[in-house]
């Protein structure tokens, strides 16, 4: 219906006012990211305050053991500690800390939270980019398969074997493959990102030793980030099959390659890329259960470690980095939308 | 009108693929079934208590400890049969509260067009995009992760999806003609919502209910996997942890009544509400499986 409004001359816009494409929709939706940012900054912050009890409570307290009696020595280590200050400068500062780059300081690791992060970060995006990537090729071929044989055996399995992949929690299905393929049938490492204290005789070698490592937990991770866009992109294309442009492509005698990918596949792009954009979250909350089932060096431990070790500062910064890497994929995605889709410029 | 046609029972004869789902939805309900059992009878049901000392350390399984003993020498059957309770009382709690929260949010956001409404829809698109295992991690660590606290949390993050589904559900019966007609006579708001609006959502909320309930179950025993959680409530995520933190777990053969256990237990479950949650949907959604031909 739209397509036809589209090509009706007097609703297309004039042509003159194509390029000068708007910036208010980019802008918007920046602008609501830096929101989202700032409300998640902001709760990291209040949330421990708000809860009963204070971090000098001991050292003020005149039954503890450790309670200083100097009022002065008192107020010096409130000072030291900026406890002092009114609630509003202890937020600016923190604001102001993080901007210059410091995410506050890990207790049981005695180390800057940058630094750890720092260190296991790229193992965590390896993990999460790659799973997302090859979920993305597998799920929009075997979509497009699907739809092309809907109702026949290869759809229904597909649907079968993917619907319950999505069901299945990560750290459930990691340990199935765990079991299956690195314990029953020892094939694949149990553990870790490479061999240990290895030296490679070439940097192919390396390569081959990291992906030998990378294979399960991408597996597990892949699998149900493949499930949901696997749906979109067979409902979308079966959507298709049906319309007048695919008879006359059929008719003009293309060859089903073209009638698959080009014309009706590429009308799954935009829901596919809008649950791209959606999975970003999740391939990182599933990658930090990946991660901690396959000791993989990634953020896993670290959150896991953090949690064991109640170490706020550092779940404090790890939540923050972790926010940073989501929002900023899903506003990646977002502004690609409004690039790829016209219609998002024009309405709104 | 949709209520009727949603409630009448589907003719199975007729149409294959609503009769597998029909079928599966039986299927998900008995496996509930069967797990509210556990929950009830769970106390005596289970031979020992969840951290008593039941025996050796890693036995395996034998005719005291049916399905054998952790490092520390526990009851794996007891523990097992006792974690439902955590399972099951976040899922109905976690889907309680967010069909709860995302209900009242999509009712007045349906009912209040206008700025209201626009802001409501703007507070949605932030939620969405929220990290949420990273904030429930760090809400559970501070605040101690207790099966209440934990629900109301996941409550206030997965919201949007039902708040969404039911406003466009409001906005469609806002236009109906005997909601009009009640308008004209002179209807007020709450006499509107809750003789004309509320029931036509009930079935609706059903159906966001179940899938809610079930990503209860997998964020609960996710995060007590990860270690947040009361240590001292038996479940199969925290079961999960400790199997796996033992080092040498794959070394000896313990992992075959240690680990797979909740494992199973926990993947069936969620089998179980995923089922039950496609047949509802296909009942009870105007969207009625319009793609899942």
């Amino acid at each position: 219906m739209t397509q036809v409004l589209d090509h009706d001359p007097k609703v297309a816009a004039p042509p003159a006012k194509i390029p000068r494409r708007s910036r208010a929709p980019y802008l918007r939706t920046i602008g609501l990211y830096a929101i989202t940012l700032w409300a998640l900054v902001t709760v990291v912050f209040f949330l421990p305050r708000t809860l009963p009890g204070n971090p000098l409570r001991h050292l003020d307290d005149p039954d503890s053991g450790t309670f200083i009696h100097d009022p002065v020595e008192r107020e010096r280590v409130a000072a030291y500690y900026g406890l002092d200050k009114p609630l509003i400068d202890q937020y600016w500062s923190y604001l102001s800390d993080m901007r210059r780059g410091e995410f506050g300081w890990s207790i049981s690791q005695n180390q800057p939270v940058s630094t750890l992060v720092k260190n296991r970060l790229p193992w965590t995006l390896l993990l999460t980019g790659s799973a997302l990537a090859l979920s993305s090729l597998i799920s929009f071929f075997a979509g497009v398969t699907a739809a092309w044989h809907r109702g026949r055996f290869a759809d229904r399995a597909l649907i079968v074997v993917l619907s319950a992949a999505r069901a299945i929690p990560e750290y459930a299905l990691a340990a199935a493959l765990l079991i299956m393929f690195a314990v029953t049938y020892p094939i694949f490492p149990q553990a870790g990102a490479h061999r240990p204290f290895a030296t490679y005789a070439s940097p192919l070698d390396q390569v081959g030793d990291i992906l030998f490592h990378l294979a399960l937990p991408l597996t597990a991770l892949t699998l149900g980030l493949a499930a949901n866009k696997f749906l979109i992109v067979r409902n979308t294309v079966i959507s298709t099959l049906g319309e007048d442009y695919m008879v006359l492509a059929r008719a003009k005698g293309l060859s089903r390659r073209l009638l698959k990918y080009r014309h009706s596949g590429r009308n799954a792009m935009l829901p596919f890329i809008t649950a791209l954009g959606i999975q970003a979250g999740f391939a990182v909350s599933g990658s930090l259960f990946v991660e901690t089932i396959f000791n993989y060096p990634g953020m896993g431990g670290l959150v896991e470690r953090a949690v064991f070790a109640r170490d706020y500062p550092l779940l404090q910064g790890l939540f923050i980095f972790l926010a940073l890497a989501v929002l900023f994929a899903n506003l990646l995605v977002e502004l690609l939308y409004v690039k790829l889709d016209p219609r998002v410029r024009r309405r709104r | 009108m949709t209520a009727t046609m949603a409630t009448r029972p589907p003719t199975p004869a007729r149409d294959r693929a609503t009769r597998s789902t029909y079928v599966a939805g039986l299927i998900g309900a008995a496996i509930i079934g069967f797990y509210v059992v556990l929950l009830l009878f769970g106390g005596r049901l289970a031979p020992f208590r969840a951290t008593e000392l039941a025996g050796q350390s890693l036995l395996s399984p034998n005719g005291t400890n049916r399905l054998g003993t952790n490092l520390l020498g526990q009851d794996i059957l007891s523990q097992l049969i006792l974690g439902a309770k955590a399972s099951l009382t976040v899922a109905l709690l976690a889907g309680f509260g967010t069909v709860l929260v995302g209900g009242t949010i999509g009712v007045i956001a349906g009912w209040f067009p206008g700025w209201f409404d626009a802001v409501l829809m703007r507070v949605t698109d932030l939620v969405l995009v929220v990290p949420k295992l990273p904030l429930l991690l760090l809400i559970g660590a501070i605040t101690g992760g207790s099966v209440l606290g934990l629900s109301v949390v996941i409550s206030l993050l997965f919201w949007p999806n039902a708040a969404r589904i039911l406003r466009s559900q409001v906005l469609t019966l806002r236009t109906r003609a005997h909601v009009r007609a009640a308008t004209g006579f002179g209807a007020g708001t709450w006499h509107q919502l809750r003789r004309h609006i509320l029931p036509d959502l009930a079935l609706l909320s059903v159906a966001e209910f179940i899938p809610a309930a079930g990503r209860g179950v997998g964020l609960q025993a996710g995060l007590a996997f990860l270690g947040v959680g009361d240590p001292t409530l038996p479940s199969w995520g925290g079961m999960i942890r400790d199997a796996v933190a033992f080092p040498a777990l794959f070394i000896t053969p313990a992992w075959k009544w240690w680990l797979v256990p909740p494992v199973v237990a926990l993947v069936l479950l969620i089998v179980g509400i995923t089922l039950l949650g496609a047949a509802a949907e296909r009942r009870f959604s105007p969207r009625l499986a319009r793609h899942t031909r």
